[in-house]
């Protein structure tokens, strides 16, 4: 599984990233959220920027102690933050600046897909995230 | 600890006179009793700006107030309240705007701003998290509010910032002055601006990065998705997510309700020039969104060529289309556009301008006034270069555009010679894009309004084109036909006091009008009383909630009396009760007010006598406070 993004598609509306924090934190919080609308000015045009899942994920390789790992069911590539040292190696790796790292917690955070139900692409009004499985 | 999730828990009040920003716990009763936003603003404004107290005297407060489900997943809840008494009627009054400053206030962690005092010097308030002081503004003084955000933005290398400024119409007083919130959404009526302008105040700026709390998680949720996902299925979703409130143009003509030069008529024999189609072949770049919408009815335009290329803006809505061009007799859909940007600019209100010199074009007409008077400008119908002229003119209030800027009330009294009768406003404020004879409850719902001629306090949207199913939906079988009917007065005072009763709990916890709960009706008492209890953990029976939406309506009314509206008070330009429409569906029509009024009365439990809240209806809603001072 994967998310497909359509970035022409996108209006700005963030509730991508409002559902993604939720899910994640328990808290509307879109500082947290692990899909990000990136965005020239306020009228756009935007862009929902995710992990793209790759198969040959640069931050899993880069990361020291092999804390991102591949979760099979969902083909989703998922940190396990007890053992992430937040060192940022991922964050340097990644192509795509999908990977954050939390500044109050020192953890690394990404998209999981939801563990298999990706809130983002069911909550986007427009279709700009899709999944595609 | 204050008890309720949902809220920030605190609020700013800010002192300019002493130069002070202090931290004040927000009262859970306050909570209780009146949510938030508007309700929270309307008990300060109650207890704390009396009559005595000059809208633009610095002893005045202006009020930004968020709700409880403002900047949470719950459907289009990106809406903030501004409070104040307004200026341009001398009553209580209040603003509303979507985008995104309301969030992010939220997000750095307050749930409301009070301002009061007068900043020796201009200064704009910096919210950045807890960090919030006031800086000085002396450098962006006189700046248009997009050149003020741009300023702002790039003094603190951050494009995220939200503000809320005004432009050069706020810092000179023009009496209907809006202030302009990120993305240019305009908290417009009431002169929320001028009251901002009068206390030095050229911008707040707000970037928040923390957390907002819900209390039951997964019932929230559940209710979140399962509103997004109604919304998404409602059959006028696709159609207002297309067009956004340009697409009503087109329905409203032929109902002869698209007020056409001054409200002289209802249709406009040039309406294709002007509607949604024709804006979105000349202009549309993309399709916008306020925080957490799914309907997303803002677009962004652009002129690409003609006398006014280059002009970018978004939110070009129903009433600049009407105010700017039908009603100035005007299909330049090219100049509506350079108007609307002139307008967001300047930090006016698009529809009292419009109407202001709608009013002034029929009075040339009339020949009431001349060219002495308009200092050489003749005010022809449709011309356009004197319309742009004419709005920088009031903006700048220099020779005739001074005394528009006084509001058409004020005008009118001015130029006298039945200039009055002319005038089309109700207690001061100019009546927007909604001509009450085609639209019978629309016509009442202007008369009874807190704020004056006001579409958006009851906003009776069940008859407008006529929703039988949600007609049915809210107020059974028996309410039909004629609930639905635009031109029956049967049920329609029940239809304006539900929707004051509703709207006011709407703008109370800061979700939006346009959204889900009047434009889509769609969500309802019992879907916001459900979101609020478990956003905050409040018990919220629905009838709890009504009697909340009751209180505060009821309590607006009070101060409203105790600035001395009466009865007397609650009525509409002779053109709307003695002249029939010529247009449309509504030829023949007038605005049967008097007996809708008298049920209204009757459904409020006000005194017929003198339109005030009995002391018994008081009591029930726990307003005992305002029985003494209304000497009950």
């Amino acid at each position: 599984m994967y998310l497909e993004i359509q970035a022409q598609k996108c209006t700005g509306c963030r509730i991508c990233e409002n559902f993604c924090s939720f899910h994640h934190e328990g808290v509307i919080w879109p500082q947290r959220s692990r899909v990000t609308i990136l965005a020239q000015g306020d009228n756009g045009p935007f862009v929902p920027n995710v992990c793209r899942q790759c198969e040959d994920a640069p931050c899993a390789l880069a990361c020291p102690v092999g804390a991102i790992t591949l979760h099979e069911p969902t083909e989703a590539w998922v940190v396990d933050v007890e053992e992430c040292v937040g060192c940022g190696a991922c964050v340097e790796a990644c192509p795509f600046d999908a990977i954050f790292l939390d500044g109050e917690r020192g953890g690394s955070l990404k998209c999981d897909l939801c563990r298999g139900e990706p809130e983002c692409a069911a909550m986007c009004p427009t279709g700009a995230i899709r999944e595609v499985v | 600890m204050f008890p309720y999730r949902g809220y920030a828990g605190k609020w700013l009040y800010v002192d300019l006179t002493a130069g002070k920003v202090e931290v004040r716990e927000y009262d859970p009763e306050l909570a209780q009793g009146y949510l938030g936003g508007n309700g929270f603003g309307t008990r300060l404004l109650w207890e704390h700006v009396g009559p005595e107290v000059d809208a633009l005297a610095p002893e005045s407060l202006l009020i930004f107030a968020t709700g409880p489900l403002c900047g949470t997943l719950v459907p289009n809840a990106g809406r903030v309240e501004v409070i104040a008494k307004s200026p341009l009627t001398g009553i209580y009054g209040d603003a509303n705007a979507g985008g995104f400053f309301g969030p992010e206030l939220k997000f750095a962690g307050w749930d409301a701003i009070v301002v009061r005092g007068r900043s020796p010097s201009p200064v704009y308030l910096a919210v950045q998290d807890d960090r919030v002081e006031l800086r000085d503004a002396g450098v962006l003084w006189g700046h248009t509010t997009s050149e003020t955000e741009a300023a702002i933005r790039r003094a603190w290398d951050d494009p995220q910032v939200k503000t809320a400024t005004i432009g050069p119409a706020g810092e000179n007083g023009v009496r209907f002055a809006s202030i302009q919130m990120t993305p240019q959404r305009s908290a417009g009526r009431c002169g929320m601006g001028t009251v901002m302008g009068s206390k030095g105040l050229k911008a707040v700026a707000v970037r928040g990065r923390g957390p907002i709390y819900v209390a039951d998680l997964a019932r929230f949720h559940e209710l979140a998705v399962e509103l997004h996902l109604r919304l998404r299925a409602n059959p006028v979703f696709p159609a207002v997510s297309a067009y956004g409130t340009p697409g009503i143009v087109s329905l409203m003509d032929p109902l002869g309700r698209f007020p056409t030069k001054n409200f002289q008529m209802g249709s406009f024999p040039e309406v294709d020039k002007i509607n949604a189609e024709a804006l979105q072949n000349r202009a549309l770049v993309r399709h916008l969104s306020c925080f957490g919408c799914p309907i997303g009815c803002d677009k962004l335009y652009s002129l690409p060529d003609g006398p006014y290329a280059g002009t970018s803006l978004r939110s070009v809505e129903y009433e600049t289309l009407n105010a700017m061009g039908a009603n100035v007799w005007s299909a330049d859909l090219d100049a509506i556009l350079a108007a609307n940007r002139l307008c967001d600019d300047m930090g006016l209100d698009t529809i009292s301008a419009g109407r202001a010199i709608g009013f002034a074009m029929e009075l040339w007409e009339k020949e009431i006034l001349n060219l002495d008077e308009t200092g050489g400008l003749a005010l022809r119908w449709g011309d356009v270069d004197v319309l742009l002229r004419l709005l920088g003119m009031i903006a700048r209030r220099e020779g005739f555009g001074n005394l528009l800027a006084e509001g058409m009330r004020q005008a009118a009294q001015v130029i006298g010679r039945g200039a009055e009768q002319y005038a089309m406003h109700v207690k001061g404020m100019e009546i927007a894009a909604q001509d009450g004879r085609a639209q019978k409850s629309m016509g009442l719902a202007h008369a009874t309004s807190n704020r004056g001629a006001d579409h958006l306090k009851a906003f009776p949207v069940i008859d407008e084109t006529g929703y039988p199913d949600e007609a049915r939906r809210r107020y059974g079988e028996e309410c039909l036909p004629e609930m639905a009917q635009p031109l029956a007065i049967k049920h329609k005072p029940f239809l304006v006091k539900d929707g004051e009763d509703f709207g006011a709990v709407v703008d109370s916890v800061g979700v939006c009008k346009s959204g889900g709960t009047f434009v889509l009706a769609e969500i309802y008492w019992p879907d916001i009383a459900a979101a609020v209890e478990a956003a905050t953990g409040m018990d919220m029976p629905v009838k709890r909630l009504k009697r909340i939406g009751e209180r505060i309506y009821n309590l607006q009314r009070c101060y409203n009396a105790v600035h001395g509206i009466t009865r007397a008070d609650d009525r509409l330009p002779r053109r709307f009760t003695e002249e029939p429409s010529p247009s449309g569906n509504a030829a023949g029509q007038i605005v049967e007010l008097e007996p809708m009024l008298e049920e209204y009365y009757q459904l409020r439990e006000w005194d017929p006598e003198t339109g005030w809240p009995t002391a018994e209806k008081l009591r029930q809603l726990g307003l005992e406070d305002a029985i003494e001072r209304l000497d009950l």
